[in-house]
């Protein structure tokens, strides 16, 4: 039982969706990871963050064992590169902070009382962030949505108690100030080592199985020659930019 | 002489075509799977040109190819914006045919379709790379815009400085919420749209003048 609610100590398997709109026993919107080892001997006064030792997910592990939800956790970090890069409004972005902020953060991954715990979306993030394996429930928690009727209130209009945080200084929206913790742009790998990092570890296209594929969308884009017809073998036809033929004829 | 007046006009707007300082924008329709892109670029064509781009359907991936339509003459407050559409294949990171089986579809089919979606999804990026000057960012408004897709393929508009148009589809449908989309992605203006039943379409082309004219 990984996650703990900080107020009333109730426990909650990894992955469960139950705590994605609060805890139904007490409403508080802050758990700290309890990793296996704590398992029953953990209490609720240990405090936040005690979860962090064993934070995985450094986004400099390019080891690739798990490379499926590695993978997708940097094309999830390097999309908000992208965006964040080009947005150009210093890290003021809302949307950016939501998904990937968690996912490429090396701190303690939740309690903290830090930027962007008033945000109850933010719990959503912490959810998914930090298991090393996928067990059934994580798996169900990534693919099952939560409509905004599952969670609390609007960011914003239910921004309650003492861990608000201070807006960052230099942005004029408040509400995107709040979810975008500082930290977050300044641990961020940049663009092109993300992109890197994703070509080597996964082809443009995977052919899981016939008839079922997995797509870089990044290294689809970035490849100056253009993937034409696939085959059952997972080989493909290219069509390769005119400037190659050059040479060759 | 009426023949020969039509013909002058066709050949000297030919000319106008062929000599104009600037050639139409290309528009890149861009969006998941079932986001209403083909059932938009119909909706345009129709409007402007009479003729449809490509057939729609509610199986997703029915759009395995990008197909175009050319000169597409959009007026507005009496000015005339001409683009080439491109309907795209929806943008997915992950294609399986099993979810076709599900619509009645034999699983060789169904092989083959995943198999040509794949093919579409790069096909569309490479689009995104080479060859398009503007995007038409078309969402299912009842469908939750965070995904990683959607992220990401802003995030590249973005980064090639491509001035991008967001619609808010399928409001006709009662779970619509436009509003997520707006918080999904704040810094660009949504527009809600039905490009089934033809709703907002006039704000629609206002915006397309606006953006691309």
């Amino acid at each position: 039982m990984p996650h703990q609610c900080t107020n009333c100590g109730r426990t909650f398997a990894d992955g469960s969706k139950e705590m994605l709109s609060g805890c139904p026993d007490c409403s508080g919107t802050k758990f700290q990871f309890r990793p296996e080892g704590f398992d029953g001997s953990g209490s609720a006064s240990d405090g936040p963050g005690s979860g962090g030792t064993s934070s995985p997910g450094e986004p400099s592990d390019a080891s690739g064992e798990r490379s499926g939800d590695a993978v997708s956790r940097r094309v999830g970090s390097a999309a908000a590169t992208v965006r964040d890069l080009v947005g150009g409004s210093a890290g003021s972005d809302a949307t950016s902070a939501r998904r990937p902020a968690g996912e490429s953060a090396d701190a303690p991954p939740e309690g903290e009382s830090g930027p962007g715990s008033a945000d109850p979306e933010d719990d959503i993030i912490v959810a998914e962030c930090e298991p090393v394996a996928e067990d059934a429930a994580q798996a169900d928690a990534r693919g099952g949505l939560a409509t905004t009727g599952d969670l609390p209130d609007d960011p914003g209009t239910d921004a309650t108690e003492e861990d608000v945080p201070e807006p960052t200084a230099g942005t004029d929206d408040s509400r995107t100030a709040v979810s975008e913790p500082d930290s977050e742009t300044a641990d961020r790998p940049d663009l092109a080592e993300l992109r890197r990092e994703l070509n080597e570890q996964f082809e443009s296209i995977r052919v899981v199985e016939p008839g079922q594929y997995e797509l870089n969308l990044m290294e689809l884009y970035d490849r100056e020659e253009y993937i034409i017809a696939l085959q059952e073998d997972g080989r493909y036809s290219i069509q390769v930019p005119e400037a190659w033929h050059d040479g060759d004829d | 002489m009426g023949l020969l007046t039509n013909l002058k006009d066709s050949i000297s707007r030919a000319a106008s075509t062929l000599f104009s300082e600037e050639d139409p924008k290309r528009i890149g329709i861009y969006g998941p799977p079932n986001a209403g892109k083909t059932t938009l670029a119909n909706r345009i064509a129709r409007d402007w040109t009479g003729d449809a781009v490509g057939p729609e359907s509610h199986i997703p991936h029915e759009t395995r190819r990008a197909r175009r339509k050319e000169n597409v003459e959009i007026e507005r407050d009496g000015k005339k914006v001409t683009i080439d559409i491109v309907d795209t294949p929806g943008v997915t990171t992950k294609v399986d045919y099993t979810e076709f089986l599900e619509h009645d579809m034999e699983k060789d089919d169904a092989v083959r379709r995943s198999r040509e979606a794949t093919e579409g999804v790069a096909e569309a990026m490479h689009w995104l790379r080479e060859d398009v000057d503007g995007v038409i960012y078309v969402l299912d408004a009842t469908e939750d815009p965070f995904t990683q897709v959607n992220t990401m393929l802003i995030g590249i508009i973005e980064s090639q400085e491509l001035p991008v148009l967001i619609l808010a589809n399928k409001i006709d449908l009662e779970e619509a919420s436009v509003k997520r989309i707006r918080n999904a992605f704040p810094q660009h203006e949504t527009t809600p749209l039905s490009a089934l039943e033809g709703d907002n379409m006039d704000e629609v082309y206002d915006r397309i003048a606006e953006y691309f004219g």
